[in-house]
């Protein structure tokens, strides 16, 4: 008997441990879950120096990246797709594959991957052609599409980009692309000769 | 029929209160089955109180079972299932009869509108022969009475439903796919149309007023909501029209006659002369303006309008420019 | 066969197959016939085999040309007022381009498409690069023709942002001492063609809203002709007239609008019902989308000087997607003609109304004289976006033929009694809805590589490609200053499996002679010289020779890039024949190379990235003058 209510013990210790790393799993996915309506947008401009170059004279100072507080909400990725179309951004990066812009998809970033990279790119605007989005979209918005477009390329958790909206699939109802190998890139000229 | 008057809900968006030809078509459809189904309802009730207190009575005075009562309980049953078919047949067959006599467009409407479902807000377009003669509108369609009105039905991000109680049945608004209803008001009045198909958080304030009024101020309307934007005269509302134009607004609005011609969120060219904003959620009152502008998550969490910051004589400026939008 | 009506196509496969095994003037006869018979041309890639000498159009009556006398210059890309970029110049033939060699290159030190063609004047070439637009003259008296100068006009950079296509321009134009150009932030500049210095400035758009300009100016009678780009962007199309002297601006006649902005006066009488009426450019539209219709002035124009016409296209409506601009949507993807003295439209003629397909109608208009039916007709012939190789009568606007050089699925025909396209419904693009087999794509059957015209043949010779698409159209937002298109785009190879075709057009016949076939689309002009030799670049690097009278290739050279440019060919101070072209792949095509895009998305450049997924294994960026001559 008691040797059963030593194993019971166990058992009952296990069932607990399962409870809360299920309890704590569920946790999390309702974090990535989480519809922030109505907070109060993250800090208009990225704290720190955003630097563009990896150079700096003398010994280096710490660089870490800012991070998004949006990076790992699905709600906010999908957002982020949304306001992607809506501001026109696709006009030039189409799907993420550029046309007038550079392509989002690929492993490429003239001026960095970094959020705060891209929240300054999107604000600031680019002297080769991208515009400046500064007063036309809040900076909540833009920090939303912040993380829709690091998820285009998977800078992002899996598990919080969406799907893609792109239907012009090669067969109607394919979601696949037929791309055996990766594309060829071509030399890149530099950045300030670049969109 | 305290009962019966608290089914009837508003006066202004109910089956029961019907103002065209086809909602009385359903709405007699609806009394039929009102009816039908109090009778079956009391019938089988009224049985079930007989059965019991007949029961009872046997047990009471030691009555035995009559020998054949399996076979009258065999011919009861059958009996109460073939009417139950009956009637279930004779639902089905009115039902489909008064649906038939909805579908068909009449040949002549002289009117027909382009209706596209978006979350959570309605855009509404006035056809006309002449591309000229289009209108750009939401949340608010005028009719006039006592003609039937075509409308074509779209969704641009998930499927909606169009129902306006008092003048016709629910139509789905599917993206990708257009589908049509019409309808025709008898009487004038300001009907209220909810979408009926939920399609996300802010599902429930996404109301749409028909407006149905006399022929000669329906044109009137109609010739009002052709013209291009007003221009603002006074240097209050002139300063809020720059406002809306180099900053936020004219991302997502239009305004025919200015620069502004995005269409993710509705047409503002007359906003004044509407009487809710945020598809039927508040009244078009400057209070209600500036609180959804300057907090629009506040009414309605999770809508796609973003908060607007803006200086307090910017925001000032700005109302008083939207309001000379009649 | 199945494209000629049921009633006829016997006899349609009669004649085709006789034109098959015989030659010469019988042929002609049977085709000409044949041709009036069949409402529709055969399929492409029924056409003749260029193998098989084809029917030699000079054995019968043969279109012609008006040519100043040849002085062994290049002075404006199209050659002459009349568009045929033929040149007189007979030292290369058909039998000697075998032995072409390079005589000498020039790197512009730019890497993006280079649409542009060198001029050549007074023994001084003149190279106008894309963006940033440098101007370079280059001495042909020297050895090696040193750089003489460069003019830069430093656009502004932002100005890249907003050009759709990649940041092209078509070239620079020479007249009275002067070399004039537009740069993409919309100026147009006048350098003086001997030192090299800014004349005069003027701007005349503004990249906030969109605009662009990559087109060569056309002077004429001592007015620069220009017109904005920017379809794409929601621009107000318009052709302006600036003073060749002082740049001051003359006069500006827009695409869209009242038809006092448009200049429609008394002056004005469209041949067809469809296209009369009051304030069109209003009234086929809805509210006031007119403002950012598009109809922008980017292609090529030409000039009849006994006429006292200005030709010239206009581009196609904005947003693509039709569903957010219902009407005719005038004067978009229309052809003008233009009194240039006052800007006053003498008639229109809109090819595509309330086009589906972005079928712009800037491409070149080509001033030939045809017999027809018995008379000279003053004609100008149009392959335009939507397939047809239009003639027209350029004095009034009627059009004498239109058969499709391409394979079509939108369109049924052109009917020539009213001079409407019949559109296919089902190929109609819908917002949320996928459309398929989409032919000719976007870019349409050609785009503005410019044909040339030879009167020795009498035939055109048509760059193009062979490209259908797939579209689901969406809600475009106008945001001034951002794309306004509405449509996801995917394209890909047309029947046959290749994606480029040159074609020489039969005038007469209204016809192919023959077709020759690539395996990129051919988006770069062609030239056509006395020599009867048929120059064009291909997009994999290829500079060709092929005769003009059957297509036989005769040369070819391999450049550093794919060639997009305009051929030109002109007589050096040593008396020898020199043929120039630049290399330098880009545009709308080479997109996907010149801005390094990702083919994985196949809506990448408006959807052309997934027809040209293979073009950076078989080239790279470049931007490099080539220069041939005979030993």
């Amino acid at each position: 008997m008691r040797r059963v209510f030593r194993g019971s013990g166990v058992l009952r210790a296990s069932a607990l441990i399962a409870i809360t790393c299920t309890s704590l799993a569920s946790l999390t996915s309702c974090k990535r879950e989480t519809r922030r309506l109505r907070e109060s947008p993250p800090s208009a401009t990225p704290g720190g120096a955003v630097r563009v170059s990896s150079l700096q004279p003398g010994v280096a100072q710490d660089t870490t990246h800012a991070r998004n507080l949006y990076e790992g909400n699905a709600y906010a990725v999908s957002e982020g797709q949304r306001l992607f179309n809506w501001y026109n951004c696709s006009g030039c990066h189409a799907n993420g594959g550029g046309g007038m812009g550079p392509p989002l998809i690929d492993d490429e970033w003239i001026y960095g991957a970094g959020p705060e990279q891209i929240y300054t790119t999107i604000v600031q605007g680019r002297p080769n052609g991208m515009p400046s989005f500064a007063g036309k979209v809040p900076a909540q918005q833009v920090w939303q599409l912040v993380a829709y477009v690091r998820s285009l390329s998977g800078l992002n958790p899996a598990s919080t980009r969406s799907a893609r909206t792109e239907h012009m699939m090669y067969y109607p109802g394919s979601q696949a692309l037929p791309m055996e190998t990766s594309p060829k890139q071509a030399f890149r000229p530099p950045a300030s000769e670049m969109p | 029929m305290l009962l019966l008057q608290t089914l009837r809900g508003a006066p202004n968006q109910s089956v029961l209160e019907s103002s065209g030809p086809l909602a009385d078509r359903v709405e007699s459809l609806w009394w039929f089955a009102f009816a039908t189904a109090s009778i079956v309802y009391l019938a089988t009730m009224g049985g079930l109180w007989w059965a019991a207190a007949r029961a009872r009575r046997r047990e009471r005075q030691g009555e035995e079972l009559p020998p054949d009562g399996e076979r009258r309980m065999t011919r009861g049953v059958t009996i109460a299932v073939s009417a139950t078919v009956v009637i279930l047949l004779v639902f089905l067959i009115t039902d489909l009869t008064v649906g038939r006599t909805l579908d068909p467009v009449p040949r002549k409407h002289p009117i027909t509108v382009e209706l596209t479902g978006k979350q959570w807000w309605w855009d509404v377009q006035y056809a006309d022969t002449s591309a000229q003669g289009r209108v750009q509108t939401a949340n608010e369609i005028h009719i006039p009475v006592g003609q039937p009105v075509l409308f074509l039905l779209n969704a641009s991000d998930v499927i909606h439903s169009m129902w306006v109680p008092n003048l016709a049945g629910k139509k789905d608004l599917i993206p990708g796919y257009t589908q049509s209803m019409w309808f025709q008001a008898d009487t004038a009045g300001d009907y209220r149309a909810q979408c009926a198909e939920f399609c996300g958080l802010q599902h429930a304030k996404m109301a749409l007023h028909v407006i149905a009024e006399p022929q000669a101020k329906y044109e009137k309307w109609i010739d009002e909501q052709r013209k291009p934007a007003h221009t603002p005269t006074d240097s209050v509302a002139d300063r809020g029209r720059e406002v809306f134009l180099t900053g936020q607004c004219a991302m997502c609005h239009s305004i025919t006659g200015t620069s502004a011609a995005s269409h993710n969120g509705p047409d503002l060219t007359h906003l004044a002369s509407r009487r809710t904003i945020a598809a039927g959620t508040l009244p078009n009152t400057r209070g209600a303006l500036a609180g959804w502008i300057v907090d629009p998550q506040q009414v309605k969490p999770g809508t796609h309008m973003p908060p607007n910051q803006l200086a307090p004589q910017d925001l000032d400026a700005l109302l008083t420019y939207l309001q000379s939008l009649k | 066969m199945a494209r000629c009506r049921p009633d006829v196509s016997r006899s349609c496969v009669w004649a085709l197959t006789s034109a098959k095994r015989m030659c010469g003037v019988l042929t002609l006869g049977v085709a000409l016939i044949m041709a009036q018979a069949c409402t529709r041309e055969q399929t492409p890639e029924r056409a003749h085999d260029p193998a098989v000498p084809a029917a030699p159009a000079m054995a019968g009556p043969r279109a012609s040309v008006a040519l100043d006398a040849e002085d062994g210059q290049w002075t404006m890309p199209a050659k002459s007022y009349s568009a045929a970029r033929f040149s007189q110049l007979g030292e290369i033939t058909a039998d000697n381009v075998k032995s072409l060699r390079p005589a000498w290159s020039f790197s512009t030190s730019v890497l993006r498409g280079h649409e542009e063609p060198p001029i050549v004047v007074n023994n001084t070439m003149y190279v106008l690069t894309p963006y940033p637009n440098i101007l370079y003259a280059l001495d042909l008296t020297q050895p090696g023709a040193p750089k003489k100068w460069q003019y830069e006009p430093k656009p502004e950079s932002a100005a890249q942002g907003v050009a759709c296509c990649d940041v092209v321009n078509r070239g620079p134009s020479f007249a009275d001492g002067k070399i004039v150009f537009n740069t993409l932030d919309n100026n147009v500049v006048a350098v003086d063609a001997a030192t090299g210095n800014a004349l005069w400035k003027t701007k005349v758009g503004d990249i906030n809203t969109g605009e662009t300009m990559t087109m060569a100016p056309l002077v004429v009678k001592g007015k620069v002709l220009v017109g904005n780009s920017g379809g794409e962007m929601g621009v107000r199309g318009w052709l302006k007239a600036l003073d060749l002297a002082s740049g001051k601006l003359l006069w500006t006649a827009y695409s869209t609008g009242p038809d006092s902005e448009v200049k429609i006066g008394s002056r004005f009488k469209a041949f067809y019902p469809k296209d009369r009426g009051k304030d069109l450019g209003v009234k086929s539209w809805p509210g006031e989308q007119w403002k950012i219709g598009g109809g922008t002035v980017w292609g090529w124009l030409s000039y009849d000087p006994q006429l006292n016409l200005v030709y010239y296209g206009t581009a196609n409506p904005g947003p693509w997607n039709p569903d957010q601009r219902p009407g005719d949507n005038k004067w978009t993807s229309s052809l003008m003609a233009r009194d240039p003295d006052t800007g006053d439209a003498v008639w229109a003629f809109q090819m595509s109304p309330h086009d589906l397909h972005d079928y712009d109608g800037v491409n070149e208009s080509i001033l030939l004289d045809v017999p027809w039916k018995g008379q000279t007709r003053k004609a100008l012939l149009h392959p335009d976006r939507n397939g047809y190789v239009y003639l027209m009568d350029r004095s009034t606007g009627e059009v004498l033929s239109a058969n499709p050089f391409v394979h079509i699925t939108t369109s049924r025909q052109v009917n020539l009694a009213n001079g409407s396209l019949e559109y296919v419904s089902e190929k109609e693009p819908e917002i949320g809805k996928v459309v398929r087999d989409i032919c000719p794509a976007s870019p349409g059957g050609k785009d503005w590589q410019p044909s040339s015209f030879s009167p020795r043949t009498g035939l055109v010779y048509i760059p193009h490609q062979n490209l259908c698409e797939d579209e689901e159209g969406l809600e475009a937002n106008y945001i001034a200053g951002t794309p306004y298109v509405g449509m996801n785009v995917r394209m890909y190879e047309g029947p046959g499996g290749h994606r480029g075709e040159l074609t020489a057009w039969d005038p007469i016949a209204a016809r192919p002679a023959w077709k020759l076939t690539e395996k990129y689309p051919v988006w770069s002009g062609t030239l056509v010289t006395a020599g009867d030799v048929v120059f064009y670049g291909t997009m994999d690097g290829w500079f060709k020779a092929v005769d003009a009278r059957n297509g036989k290739p005769l040369w070819q050279y391999r450049t550093g890039s794919g060639i997009i440019g305009q051929p030109v060919t002109y007589r050096g101070p040593d008396g020898k024949q020199y043929v120039a072209v630049m290399a330098g792949v880009g545009g709308w095509a080479g997109a996907i190379v010149a801005g390094n895009l990702d083919p994985r998305d196949s809506t990448a450049a408006l959807g052309f990235a997934a027809a040209m997924k293979d073009l950076p294994s078989d080239t790279q960026k470049g931007g490099t003058l080539y220069v041939f001559a005979l030993p």
